[in-house]
């Protein structure tokens, strides 16, 4: 597999990450403010494997997401705008301000939705890889799940059909290294998730999730073998949450440095920029433009969503069923 | 005289044996029980041949856990296991674990390390461990240091090599290494079976495991039964272990001739072969690529730019590892694992 990748690639692959980014830390600030309803999840840090996966999907391959799911979102290529007032709860969002961050999802780009159940995403892709199956398309389909969620019966369910029937399917166990507060390395009985793979049939590995080109390059190898009717795969990226499990945790289970020397020594954005500029891929004013770029589109989303109407009693009833008037 | 009852280390990698040619190839699993059943092995052999103490790190995945329960069970007590002391080291689930650990135990003064990994587990204790030899063990994906071998007679020879039953100058062997540097960078990185040279511009999955990603392939010994990158040149241009010379090759596609070689577990691809050549002790080679990365051991671990000047230089003066078949035969000639009756493991002895 290769990661030879063209420059306008590698400008949207900082795009993307720059934009979660930019996303997660304006709502961190925002969600203290109370006007944000419900719990979000912030996915900041974790950039590299939403992104380094979606890079090689189209809106016909179907994503199904967990609690923290506005990462995958973005990366999948959801609207910024009206993801931001969907999590403001307004109209204008991307569910028309009734599914809120958990709950947030845009069939027409393949997003079949975040999930407050924990390991709910993966029966869910595995019956989007079986209609695609069906159908005769090389589409694919890809759950991302937590390492909580690996220990999850539907996740091994939907494993266990997955390579029985072949599917064209990928499960993504993105390791932050705690289930909200319990360590995985205390709650998951197998060394690594990614071993799990064997017992169900199919190949699995550890990926670096602080390394963009790691997950590009593992992701792309899994797709490809899905596309070409090779079945499912497990990838294991091991990363780390920059935030508490949901905004207001107070973190007591993590070493007090334990993120801020992530950030200093680790990052994905960092090690992204440092690499291809120093490969000569990409100049610093290229990607201080990005930065520039997505500052002025996040502080515009957060404007027009703040500003958005509410949804109203009326529209109850409305996007429940899929030919409900 | 008799020797004074030794200690030897052992370090098994965790992560090794998980990498990305478990979808690009056929490479299988090697689980954190199997390195703890191996490392069991290990025990009953040198409490066979008189290893007392033995020093192992902990880790984050069991494999310590598992062998220290297995230490208080039946089979440790019938077999004479040595006693095992943990060393409880910060753990930071990298390369730099392994790297601390054989420092310890150097530090610790022990005989020899049984390393259980691949190549590039092999290579990071071999950057610490100094003088102290090494015993090696496969547990990686393609392994061409390591010899996959037994753990229970590989530990029969290390037990016997480290109670000094059979003299070194007959039981351990120097090997040879590749010294990559890029001033630019201050890097300055051993490899222990060969570099790859790879226009692939990031370290990105590490792996390489496609013809087409590879340039120039530099090795200290090349082996025509290998498996992985050193298998190209072991079946164009072979060198032993024992060789004070190493080899090269450069590829390209477009060459007339392509060798058929195993470059990972499953993957016979044809490498188009240009050039070859020997690689001669402390002659610095420059690369024919500008830019791209530097594969030690099977794993991209540089990447250089235009602005870089990689070398690579062959030196001689590389680990020392137990000669596991010569030590076996010289026990062999002289009975040295004949135990008279009284011994507590001559089967007339009551348990």
């Amino acid at each position: 597999m290769s990661t030879h990748l063209s420059p306008e690639q590698l400008l949207h692959a900082y795009e993307v990450m720059r934009t979660i980014r930019v996303f997660e830390e304006r709502l961190h600030v925002e969600f203290a403010t109370g006007e944000i309803p419900g719990f979000v999840h912030l996915y900041a840090g974790e950039e590299a494997s939403a992104a380094g996966v979606m890079a090689h999907l189209r809106h016909s391959d179907c994503i199904a997401s967990n609690h923290r799911g506005h990462g995958h979102c973005i990366a999948k290529g959801v609207d910024v705008y009206g993801m931001m007032a969907e999590i403001y709860g307004k109209k204008t969002g991307v569910c028309g301000g009734k599914g809120g961050s958990m709950h947030i999802a845009d069939l027409e780009k393949g997003m079949l939705g975040a999930n407050g159940i924990v390991g709910a995403g993966a029966p869910l892709v595995a019956g989007a890889a079986l209609a695609a199956k069906i159908k005769g398309t090389d589409d694919v389909a890809i759950v991302f799940f937590g390492d909580g969620g690996s220990n999850e019966g539907a996740v091994f369910e939907a494993m266990n059909l997955a390579s029985v029937m072949n599917l064209p399917c990928i499960f993504v166990a993105e390791n932050n290294g705690y289930a909200e507060a319990t360590a995985s390395n205390w709650s998951v009985a197998c060394d690594h998730i990614a071993d799990r793979a064997a017992g169900f049939g199919m190949p699995g590995v550890t990926i670096d999730g602080f390394d963009y080109f790691a997950v590009h390059e593992a992701a792309g190898a899994a797709i490809e073998r899905a596309r070409s009717g090779q079945g499912p795969s497990l990838i294991e990226v091991k990363l780390s949450r920059y935030y508490g499990h949901f905004e207001g945790d107070a973190q007591t289970y993590r070493a007090p440095d334990e993120v801020k020397n992530l950030r200093e020594q680790r990052d994905c954005l960092m090690q992204f920029r440092n690499k291809t500029t120093r490969a000569g891929l990409l100049s610093p004013e290229q990607l201080d433009a990005i930065d520039a770029r997505v500052a002025d589109l996040i502080e515009d989303a957060v404007v027009r969503a703040k500003a958005a109407p509410k949804p109203q009693p009326a529209d109850l009833l409305s996007d429940v069923y899929v030919s409900y008037p | 005289m008799p020797q004074p009852a030794p200690t030897v280390g052992i370090i098994a990698n965790p992560a090794s044996g998980r990498d990305l040619r478990r979808l690009t190839a056929s490479a299988g699993l090697y689980s954190s029980t199997d390195k703890a059943s191996a490392i069991q092995r290990l025990l009953a052999a040198f409490g066979a041949t008189g290893v007392e103490r033995v020093l192992m790190p902990t880790d984050m995945t069991g494999i310590a856990a598992a062998v220290l329960k297995a230490c208080a069970g039946p089979n440790a007590r019938q077999q004479h296991w040595p006693k095992l002391q943990l060393l409880d080291l910060p753990l930071t689930q990298t390369v730099a674990d392994t790297r601390l650990a054989t420092r310890r135990m150097v530090e610790a003064g022990v005989a020899l390390i049984a390393v259980l990994g691949g190549d590039g587990t092999h290579k990071a204790v071999a950057a610490e461990a100094a003088g102290t030899p090494l015993l090696t063990l496969s547990t990686g994906t393609n392994n061409a240091f390591p010899e996959l071998r037994e753990a229970t007679s590989a530990g029969l020879a290390g037990g016997l090599l480290a109670c000094g039953r059979v003299p070194s100058s007959l039981g351990l062997r120097r090997n040879k290494r590749l010294l990559v540097e890029v001033p630019e960078q201050q890097l300055s990185e051993w490899a222990l079976v060969e570099v790859a040279v790879s226009p692939q511009r990031f370290i990105g999955a590490r792996a390489l495991s496609h013809s087409d990603d590879l340039v120039e392939v530099f090795a200290c010994f090349a082996e025509p039964h290998a498996i992985g990158l050193s298998a190209l040149l072991g079946l164009w241009n072979p060198v032993s272990r024992q060789a004070q010379h190493g080899a090269w090759v450069r590829l390209n596609p477009g060459a007339e001739q392509a060798l058929l070689a195993p470059v990972a577990p499953g993957l016979v691809q044809g490498c188009g072969i240009t050039a070859s050549g020997i690689l001669n002790p402390g002659e610095p080679h420059r690369l024919s690529l500008a830019c791209g990365t530097l594969a030690l051991d099977g794993e991209r671990e540089i990447e250089f730019a235009a602005c870089d000047t990689p070398t690579i230089t062959l030196d001689t003066c590389g680990p020392l590892t137990v000669d596991v078949e010569a030590v076996l035969a010289h026990a062999a000639r002289h009975h040295l694992l004949a135990v008279p009756r009284g011994h507590r493991l001559h089967p007339a002895t009551p348990c």
